[in-house]
């Protein structure tokens, strides 16, 4: 794990993440906007992309479509990482289809959460 | 000729759309087209289309099939004329024709090429019997489970043994099953819609229309072998006819036409006893609505004089009581009488409304505000990290705890004015625990005294948990109310105790109690000695008992000061 894609429009949750990864020596950039977090997925490889779904401009379901001209579905499986507070089944099911890993804030246990992001 | 494009516009609502092109209309014989039956419109909107094609006429349908135009009229003619009686021929959707002309001209077809005879009479007269029947039976039934046992009757299906519908009225949760076997045997049963459907689609998407039972062992039909079905859709139902020999022979391509067709035929039939079995039933279930109607009612004939009333109504009330007053229709009119139900109904209406709005805004709170609390949770955490102080450490893991109890305040706020459907056993200790939360503010320099009896501890009641946190909330806070102003140590207490069958909490303090002559009016609503409160309170708190099974009452008690109240709830 090189190379990590935050987008995250609550600051202080992006910068937190950002600096955690950091210190583990991952080399991060971050997004607040949907829009521009597009561009940045398809001039860059990210290792992983860990991507809230509420994003005020746009969802971070399309921001997931939009990778589709980059990536095949096998590897959007791999690379997204769903972060949401808003679990419905809804979302539940959409993100299954997806076959990405889903985590929910706030995290029970951060290490946990952690790994799941780099591992 | 003319008078042919402008056909007359005082026309029944379902006419057969035709279209025919203007410059055969002279190829048409005049009297052929009987415009009762028929409409003349635009190509694109037309059922189907009479056309010249290498000279001769046809009648074109939308999918395209062609069929031999004096065939065509002759047929339709026959079936039209068959069914003038019933005053149906309107209602027949145009499908119906074009099975029914589909399926004559595939029998013709059939007969004319393996027998050497006239075509045309044969069939006539088998189709005439079969519509004669259909015809018979349909005015002959009263129910839709007559006219389901009574397909056995048609002609062709005279070896038949069984003949059953699985009906889905849209929106039920279950289908019906209804019919006879072995032309004896009523049966009846209900069939899940998933199972239901699962059937409906593969009848649908078959194109042979003849199967076994053997593939739908989820259904359970009630008989074993092969057999014939249709489905029929339309706006309110999904249905299922099926017919059956009882045995493993496939069915004929006749037998399937011939079955189809008429299932087309008593469609509007079918339709016509499911609007009036369903109609018959919404009345039934009207009545026991208006008799159970939770206010006193009546409705008058203003004709006859004479008039409906329901449990609730007794001949004391007056006009005087009518507080809602509406003409229904022609001479019939409701009045709806002023009682303690209303009063009591009304105080429940303000409550869930009350409930369920605060529910509504918690929940959006909740979720706006764990997004920038669990921010301010992950970065306090990076900061416990850094290479900081200790008092600089401390305070971050002091506002990690808070962000954590603004959490864990939301969600109990949210969970608790959510209205669950169903009851799950909660323990009484945790609704007691959280009524106590709640009126922590109101309970600041109150001593409280909580004491559970043997084996109440560990009790779990099936009741809302709000309805119980609400009652024991309005006592807590009345109580520390009256204990305010008093340079006595305030002291609540809450005990827990069993009494036969129910569940005692007596919520008691120490102010200066009830006076003698105010408790006649406790639960009267709207009645309070609060010069802030709305007189709600303990009426609400008795309501929501009642309707658990349980009570409220004041408890009179001569060695101790203060009020008492005392909660009984139901042990299940």
């Amino acid at each position: 794990m090189k190379h990590i894609l935050i987008i995250e429009d609550e600051i202080l949750i992006q910068q937190s993440l950002k600096k955690l990864f950091e210190r583990r020596g991952i080399k991060v950039d971050v997004s607040a906007s949907g829009k521009i977090a597009i561009d940045m997925i398809l001039a860059h490889n990210y290792d992983r992309i860990i991507c809230d779904l509420m994003l005020q401009d746009i969802s971070g379901f399309d921001v997931i479509e939009e990778s589709k001209k980059r990536y095949t579905p096998e590897e959007i499986g791999l690379k997204f990482v769903i972060m949401t507070a808003y679990n419905s089944p809804q979302v539940l099911s959409r993100a299954t289809s997806y076959q990405c890993k889903l985590l929910n804030k706030p995290f029970d246990n951060l290490d946990e959460a952690l790994r799941i992001m780099t591992e | 000729m003319e008078n042919r494009f402008h056909p007359p516009h005082q026309t029944p609502p379902k006419l057969l759309a035709i279209h025919i092109d203007p410059q055969i209309m002279d190829d048409i014989p005049e009297g052929t087209i009987d415009w009762s039956i028929f409409q003349l419109v635009p190509a694109n909107e037309a059922q189907f289309t009479i056309l010249k094609k290498d000279s001769r006429l046809w009648a074109q349908f939308p999918d395209g099939d062609f069929c031999d135009y004096p065939f065509y009229f002759k047929n339709i003619a026959r079936l039209l004329e068959s069914f003038k009686s019933s005053s149906l021929v309107n209602i027949f959707p145009a499908e119906t024709f074009q099975s029914f002309i589909k399926s004559t001209q595939a029998i013709e077809k059939k007969i004319f090429s393996n027998v050497s005879m006239n075509p045309g009479e044969n069939v006539k007269d088998l189709w005439d019997e079969i519509i004669k029947k259909v015809n018979i039976i349909s005015t002959e039934s009263h129910s839709l489970k007559d006219l389901v046992e009574k397909i056995l009757e048609i002609p062709f299906l005279q070896n038949f043994e069984t003949s059953l519908i699985i009906l889905h009225l849209k929106g039920q949760t279950k289908a019906e099953l209804m019919g006879t076997m072995w032309r004896s045997e009523h049966v009846h049963r209900l069939i899940e819609v998933k199972d239901f459907n699962d059937l409906f689609n593969s009848i649908r998407k078959s194109k042979i229309k003849s199967f076994s039972t053997d593939a739908f062992s989820k259904v359970n039909i009630p008989f074993n072998g092969s057999f014939l079905a249709k489905e029929v859709i339309s706006k309110k139902y999904s249905l299922i006819a099926i017919v059956s020999r009882h045995d493993f022979l496939n069915y004929s391509s006749d037998e399937i036409e011939l079955f189809e067709t008429c299932i087309s035929l008593l469609q509007p039939h079918f339709e016509r006893l499911i609007d009036q079995e369903f109609s018959d039933k919404k009345i039934s279930e009207l009545r026991v609505c208006l008799k159970e109607f939770p206010l006193p009612l009546r409705i008058r004939d203003g004709h006859s004089g004479s008039s409906f009333i329901n449990d609730l109504y007794n001949n004391e009330l007056q006009d005087l009581d009518i507080f809602f007053n509406k003409k229904i229709k022609g001479p019939f009119s409701l009045d709806l009488y002023d009682s303690d139900e209303l009063r009591h109904y009304a105080f429940d209406l303000f409550h869930f409304q009350r409930i369920s709005l605060l529910g509504e805004l918690l929940n959006t709170l909740r979720h706006e505000l764990s997004n920038p609390l669990f921010g301010l949770k992950l970065s306090s955490q990076i900061f416990t990290t850094l290479d900081v102080t200790t008092d600089d450490k401390e305070l971050m893991i002091e506002i990690e705890k808070n962000v954590n109890r603004c959490q864990a305040i939301i969600e109990n706020f949210s969970n608790l004015y959510q209205i669950q459907p169903d009851n799950k056993p909660v323990l009484l200790k945790k609704m007691i625990d959280e009524s106590m939360v709640l009126a922590k503010s109101e309970l600041r320099e109150v001593t409280k005294k909580i004491s559970y009896d043997p084996g109440t501890e560990n009790i779990e009641l099936a009741v809302p948990l709000i309805f119980v946190v609400q009652i024991l909330f309005n006592l807590i806070v009345n109580a520390s109310q009256a204990m305010r102003t008093q340079s006595e140590r305030a002291e609540l207490e809450l005990h827990v105790s069993f009494i036969d069958s129910n569940v005692i909490i007596d919520v008691s303090d120490n102010g200066s109690g009830i006076p003698e002559d105010k408790l006649i009016n406790l639960f009267t609503p709207f009645y309070t000695t609060k010069t802030q409160g709305t007189g709600l309170g303990l009426v609400l708190s008795r309501n929501l008992a009642l309707k658990m099974g349980g009570n409220l009452e004041y408890l009179v008690t001569s060695n101790k000061k203060g009020a008492c109240f005392r909660v009984s709830l139901p042990v299940v």
